[in-house]
């Protein structure tokens, strides 16, 4: 099966194995760092965050052409894994959520033309944008049918998938192994409680940030994020998706439920679902709000964290609502600058030792108090 | 000497003010019978009247179709326009203390950043509504939803579904746009209390669409050689403007040759050509050394993109769809792939001799599309420079990084 990258979690990973694709989150084929550039690879502006400039890097690692002077498959990948050298038939899907991932989909879509396609992503989740994006949903179907290379089907056998009692995918879906497809698997390293640090972020690639809260000390209310577990599971709504669910350690009941989620595909439902689960900064401030703020009161935690990825405009005011939200709630708060992938070592590891620390010395002053 | 502090005050004495101050503009106005100096009085006047006690104001996008608020004798209050204005005041300092002490991230797009400093900080009148329009970027939405949030008032957006890269909007979205539109229109009357005049709006927005259509139609031709410094001033201005009586004359006043006679673009010693340039997206408003080194070097920002909007008329029996149709085919709007194709078939028509790109510090939107519009440049032929800077910006090491590419791309030309 051909793969079909993806930049942000906000895609029915359903939608894209029945096409007949194999889904594979593009964050996790991050260019090596050390990997050379194509002389004419794409290039973003620097005032860009750091995940629309690394994903850029890794579709031209992926899509692009070999780089100066390299030769093997290898070289033309770049990417960290033994991705799929150049002129393959895989294809990639940028929902446009904020601006700047709209402009990455446009400026990769004219770099690779009939590659890549942009689906536009809403604010709202009124009816009629549930309605739009239903609609989009359809069109990136049929271009997903209309990319598929010759002799490759789309999966209709939905009756074999739906056998509940299978413990692997089946038919047409048996071919989405765990190690083909690739979702984001950040998990929480130790069950959330209540009484901790509420994190909230925008796309990690792993739990490093929630380590080093843990190595320091504190542990972990909640986590916030668009690859956070609380966000990809739920849409990840395929029995195919569930092999990668069970190796990002989703519940044996997440597995069922998925599967018998794969009935003929109801776009419009599809469309509330996912806005319904996507509430990420880019949304209405006032869905926004009122989802944080039930998250806060559901895992009560004693701060909150924001990690905020630079050059981030919904980020940006997305961190004030938090900090609204911290300020009504008496709960300390912290703001940290954060690059993609994230990197627990150096200033950053400061600040939030400090932060904690500040914490743990006001928890103890109090208790003082109490004698 | 009272500032602008004094003016935008809401107690008797700003109001003497602010009478002063616009006496002073209108002598202005009346000496130099120019439309631009017309519109600046007009626009100022305008503003000024939000800061009064119980104003009705408000926050609206750039792009919002503003007819819908003149249709209820509002004004709009646009955070790019009032941005704009108050940095170029003795209010600047203050408010870049108070924009600097803000939580919000600095890397933003400064004319929200400031803005939000502004209104947080009593220089820019609180909402009493805010209406949004998802183009041309996320961030003012982000901006409007949040203030609205924090004042307490109601907020809409007008989703605008973008347009295909080549062709116009399809009539199914531009009715659904319209519809949104009606529905707001009604929504604005609901909360104001207020009766609407929408036809009489229409027509005063279409005769000044009709006179600037007209200037952009005779620019295109090559027949009107305008500074596109100065008429993208017109334009930025002009939204607060537009549905007015006051607005419609100003514009109008552009017809004649004494009306824009300090808008022309110079004429050179010895009948010697003057390099033309295309303006992509907003301009330094403060910063005046990139365009006197224009003038310097014989060269002359022949249009702005931005310039492009109100060129033709909506029928005001039923202005909803022409309405829907203005905001939907912006040449903003869209893809990078259809920005590009607008931007260097442009350049082509003028035959210019080059293409500025302006990065406005934070716009995501415009930055994002560089690389294709760039791209698209090369691929044309076409000389393009894109020079880093804040729109809002006085000075600086970026200011000169700026001037020094452009000296150098000139001298290319």
């Amino acid at each position: 099966m051909p793969y079909c990258y993806y930049t942000c979690n906000l895609i029915p990973l359903d939608l894209i194995i029945r096409a007949g694709y194999t889904p594979r989150w593009l964050g996790g084929f991050l260019r090596d760092p050390t990997a050379s550039t194509r002389r004419d690879a794409p290039s973003v502006h620097p005032m860009t965050c750091p995940y629309v400039t690394k994903l850029v890097a890794a579709a031209d690692a992926l899509f692009g052409a070999a780089p100066d002077g390299g030769t093997s498959d290898d070289d033309a990948s770049g990417a960290a894994d033994g991705s799929r050298p150049a002129a393959s038939p895989d294809v990639l899907v940028v929902p446009g959520g904020c601006d700047a991932a709209r402009r990455m989909g446009d400026l990769l879509a004219a770099t690779y033309p009939d590659q890549v396609f942009v689906l536009p992503m809403p604010r709202g989740s009124e009816p009629e944008v549930a309605e739009t994006l239903a609609t989009d949903l359809r069109g990136l179907e049929d271009w997903l049918g209309a990319c598929r290379p010759a002799g490759t089907a789309p999966v209709t056998d939905a009756a074999a998938a739906t056998d509940t009692d299978q413990r692997e995918p089946t038919g047409a879906l048996s071919n989405v192994t765990q190690t083909d497809c690739c979702v984001p698997s950040l998990d929480y390293p130790s069950p959330p409680r209540q009484g901790g640090v509420f994190v909230i972020a925008g796309p990690l690639t792993d739990d490093s940030l929630l380590r080093l809260i843990e190595r320091l000390g504190a542990h972990v209310s909640g986590l916030e994020s668009c690859t956070s577990p609380d966000r990809w599971r739920p849409l990840a709504v395929a029995a195919g998706a569930a092999a990668a669910m069970s190796a990002a350690g989703a519940t044996r009941e997440a597995e069922i439920d998925a599967a018998t989620r794969l009935a003929p595909l109801d776009h419009e439902a599809l469309a509330a679902r996912l806005l319904e689960i996507g509430m990420c900064p880019r949304r209405s401030t006032t869905h926004r709000r009122d989802h944080l703020a039930r998250r806060l009161d559901q895992s009560r935690p004693s701060s909150i964290i924001y990690a905020r990825q630079s050059f981030c405009d919904p980020g940006a005011y997305d961190a004030l609502l938090a900090a609204d939200l911290a300020k009504e709630r008496g709960l300390p708060y912290l703001e940290i600058e954060v690059d993609f992938p994230f990197d627990a070592n150096g200033p950053l590891h400061t600040r939030v030792e400090a932060f904690l620390e500040a914490q743990l010395l006001d928890e103890d002053l109090l208790s003082d108090l109490d004698y | 000497m009272p500032g602008m502090a004094d003016i935008t005050g809401d107690s008797f004495s700003a109001s003497l003010v602010r009478a002063a101050f616009l006496a002073q503009t209108r002598l202005k106005a009346l000496q130099s019978r120019t439309a631009r100096r017309y519109m600046n009085l007009h626009a100022l006047s305008a503003s000024l009247d939000l800061f009064k006690p119980g104003a009705i104001v408000p926050w609206v996008s750039y792009l919002f179709p503003t007819e819908l608020l003149t249709s209820y004798r509002l004004t709009p209050m646009i955070p790019e326009v009032g941005s704009a204005t108050l940095t170029g005041t003795d209010l600047r300092e203050p408010l870049e203390a108070a924009a600097a002490r803000m939580p919000l991230a600095r890397d933003v797009c400064s004319y929200h950043r400031i803005a939000l400093a502004a209104v947080e900080n009593d220089m820019l009148p609180a909402p009493s509504m805010c209406l949004g329009t998802t183009p041309l970027c996320l961030g003012k939405e982000c901006l409007l939803e949040m203030l609205a949030v924090r004042h307490n008032v109601p907020f809409r957006e007008v989703r605008v579904p973008l347009p295909p890269d080549e062709g116009e909007t399809s009539p199914e979205v531009i009715a659904d746009v319209a519809e949104q539109l009606r529905v707001l229109h009604e929504d604005i009357g609901r909360w104001t209390g207020r009766k609407p005049d929408l036809q009489r709006a229409i027509r005063l927005s279409n005769r000044a669409s009709a006179a600037w259509g007209h200037l952009m139609t005779e620019r295109l031709a090559g027949r009107l050689e305008m500074d596109g410094r100065l008429t993208f001033a017109i334009v930025f201005l002009g939204q607060l403007l537009w549905g007015t009586e006051e607005g419609a004359k100003d514009f109008e006043r552009l017809l004649s040759e004494r009306g824009r006679r300090d808008l022309m673009a110079p004429i050179l010693d010895g009948g010697r050509r003057l390099k033309r340039l295309l303006w992509l997206h907003t301009v330094p408003h403060h910063d005046t050394e990139i365009f006197d080194l224009i003038r310097e070097q014989g060269a002359v920002v022949i249009l702005e993109e931005m310039g492009q909007m109100h060129l033709e008329t909506v029928d005001p029996e039923d202005p909803f769809p022409g309405l829907a149709g203005r905001l939907a085919n912006n040449v903003l709007w869209g893809s990078s792939a259809r920005r590009a194709h607008l931007n260097v078939a442009l350049a082509k028509q003028l035959k210019v001799d080059g293409a500025v790109h302006f990065n406005h510090w934070g716009c995501r939107h415009g930055l994002g599309s560089l690389p294709v519009v760039r791209s698209a440049f090369a691929q044309a032929g076409i000389p393009f420079l894109a020079i880093d800077g804040d729109a809002l910006g006085r000075g600086g090491a970026q200011q000169d990084k700026a001037r020094q590419a452009m000296e150098s791309f000139l001298e290319l030309l």
